[in-house]
């Protein structure tokens, strides 16, 4: 008997609902309880536990309508949190990745990673993966594990959806028999995979495609000729093989964007400072969309002067993961400013930058209601850009780099969590 | 942020005779945490835990990737509160201990009765508050 084939599949490992997980890690009294997290100003609800989706708290729901009944059905709400997600997701993306020579972080809470062994070994890989991340950083995973990344994506749906393998959370498409993956491609729908959103899915369901086996079965060729390219790849990955690659390198090592001046003359003061990220930040916001780009995490510097020898030098910086990835100049200004609270004031600075790095082509993320940048869909760059070529720089700005400062720029959060990896003041206490 | 002590640059063919001992600083990073993925920093308020050398006010070193074996001082979960103790395991139970006469200990009958949500491994005593 010949061993059994040791296989290069795809796994998809993905953090069971990311924010309101990161939310437990330090509070142990929200486990098994219903948590909500809730978007920019505490609007509406943007993520949510399993036991708040069994409440049957809709996505989306303006806080204020939620919050009569929330104390009542035991529900907890949080702001939103990003200081902690991103740095959880960091670490969650860590322990993730010293499992797999290859490793793409494709958003803030799922990434997908090669293995290779039989059927049964994979699975095991699964479940250590499962258990090491639990472990490390007290943020739960579940694993899809396929021969393409469409049906990996597919593989995690059945983890998700079926009781016996969300116990599991691992759940491997090769481990079923050619019958048992049709039965499995029958019952989703279309618009549940992986890159087929509504209109796509309308417009197959105009073709009598409606789930994903039935787009398995139509011709690829056809697919790319009346649709794109893009469905021909995810037809020819529903049936095994493989279109889409692992982008090898991640992408957030590999391109930066860097605004960085030296001043005409020092700048000594909070206000000052603000001014000055403002106009680097929109400058930048202004080139990463000419790129076609957006970019999720920003650091912002300024420096002395090294030949000053009446002071001593100082090197502020700040890192900060954006809420999404975006080239929206308001959420890339308002990111930098928390470099002009670090700073002395009466010291001279000569110099500041800003960073925008994991760059990624614009549109690809996938935006949750309501966590989008406010400014977003409102065209605000393009308009900006329009107004400065039109006028000159200086002409228009945003806040501090321009007009006045909005009240409404200080975000609310008025049930946020301690910023408890990034913030010393904010550590969680534990009892002696 | 880590300084070279020496880059090694080579000027006009002559190799600085210190390159061989080209070095980093000492990273106090390094050395306290050295599995930055799993490690949480906490602040201790309490005093059960001075025999063990925690003080009220220190900053705890927790390593989650530590498998937690009797004797280990861990943060456990009782009743949703993080709580550090020092862990013994017995024949018959397993006890998390304060190291404070003025304070009891604590039995729980198994492991797996248990919630251990990390292993501390540093406290960080300031000794003089500069600020």
């Amino acid at each position: 008997m010949s061993p059994a084939p040791r296989e290069a599949v795809i796994a998809l490992v993905d953090c069971a609902s990311f924010y309101a997980s990161c939310e437990r890690v330090f509070d142990p009294r929200l486990e098994d309880r219903p948590v909500v997290v809730l978007s920019n100003n505490d609007g509406c609800v943007v993520a949510m536990s399993q036991e708040a989706k069994v409440l049957g708290v809709p996505m989306g729901i303006p806080w204020f309508k939620l919050e009569p009944v929330a104390a009542t059905q035991g529900i907890v709400a949080r702001s939103s949190n990003y200081e902690l997600y991103g740095s959880l997701s960091a670490r969650v993306m860590e322990v993730i990745g010293r499992h797999a020579a290859w490793q793409e972080v494709y958003s803030i809470d799922e990434s997908f990673i090669s293995l290779r062994g039989t059927v049964e070994e994979v699975i095991q890989a699964g479940r250590r993966i499962r258990e090491d991340v639990a472990r490390c950083t007290g943020i739960p995973v579940r694993v899809g594990i396929a021969p393409t990344k469409t049906l990996a994506k597919v593989a995690l749906l059945g983890v998700k959806r079926s009781a016996p393998l969300s116990r599991v959370g691992v759940c491997h498409f090769g481990a079923y028999s050619p019958t048992q993956r049709d039965t499995i491609l029958a019952s989703i729908p279309v618009t549940d995979l992986w890159g087929v959103a509504g209109r796509l899915g309308r417009r197959l369901a105009n073709l009598n495609i409606h789930t994903a086996a039935d787009l398995a079965a139509q011709d690829p060729g056809q697919m790319r000729r009346r649709f794109s390219v893009v469905l021909e790849r995810t037809v020819r990955e529903l049936r095994g093989t493989p279109c889409i690659p692992l982008e090898e390198e991640p992408r957030q090592y590999k391109d930066q964007l860097i605004y960085s001046r030296s001043f005409s003359e020092p700048v000594t003061t909070t206000p000052a400072m603000r001014q000055v990220l403002s106009i680097y930040a929109q400058q930048l916001a202004s080139r990463l969309r000419n790129a076609g780009q957006e970019a999720r995490v920003l650091t912002a510097w300024a420096s002395t002067s090294p030949f000053a020898t009446d002071q001593e030098p100082h090197s502020p910086q700040i890192s900060a993961v954006l809420p999404v990835p975006t080239a929206e100049p308001v959420t890339i200004a308002r990111g930098s400013l928390g470099l002009a609270e670090l700073i002395r004031p009466g010291t001279r600075y000569v110099r500041a930058g800003v960073v925008l790095t994991d760059l990624r082509p614009a549109g690809q993320a996938e935006t949750l209601p309501g966590l989008g940048p406010p400014g977003e869909g409102r065209n605000l760059g393009p308009t900006l850009d329009a107004v400065v070529a039109r006028f000159g720089v200086g002409s228009v700005g945003l806040g501090y780099g321009g007009l006045g400062t909005p009240p409404s720029w200080q975000m609310r959060r008025a049930m946020l969590s301690p910023r408890a990896t990034t913030h010393w003041d904010e550590l969680v206490t534990v009892r002696l | 942020m880590r300084t070279r002590v020496n880059d090694g640059v080579v000027e006009a063919g002559f190799p600085s005779p210190s390159q061989d001992y080209t070095t980093a600083e000492i990273d106090l990073t390094d050395h306290l945490m050295p599995n930055r993925a799993s490690t949480y920093l906490v602040r201790a308020r309490g005093h059960s835990m001075t025999g063990a050398g925690i003080w009220d006010g220190d900053e705890l070193v927790v390593d989650r990737s530590i498998r937690p074996q009797h004797g280990h001082v861990v943060i456990a979960v009782l009743d949703g509160e993080l709580t550090v103790k020092r862990l013994r395991i017995e024949a018959d139970r397993v006890v998390l201990s304060s190291e404070n006469p003025a304070y009891p200990d604590i039995a729980v009958p198994s492991l797996s009765d248990l919630r251990v949500w990390g292993v501390v491994t540093v406290a960080l005593h300031h000794v003089s508050r500069t600020s």
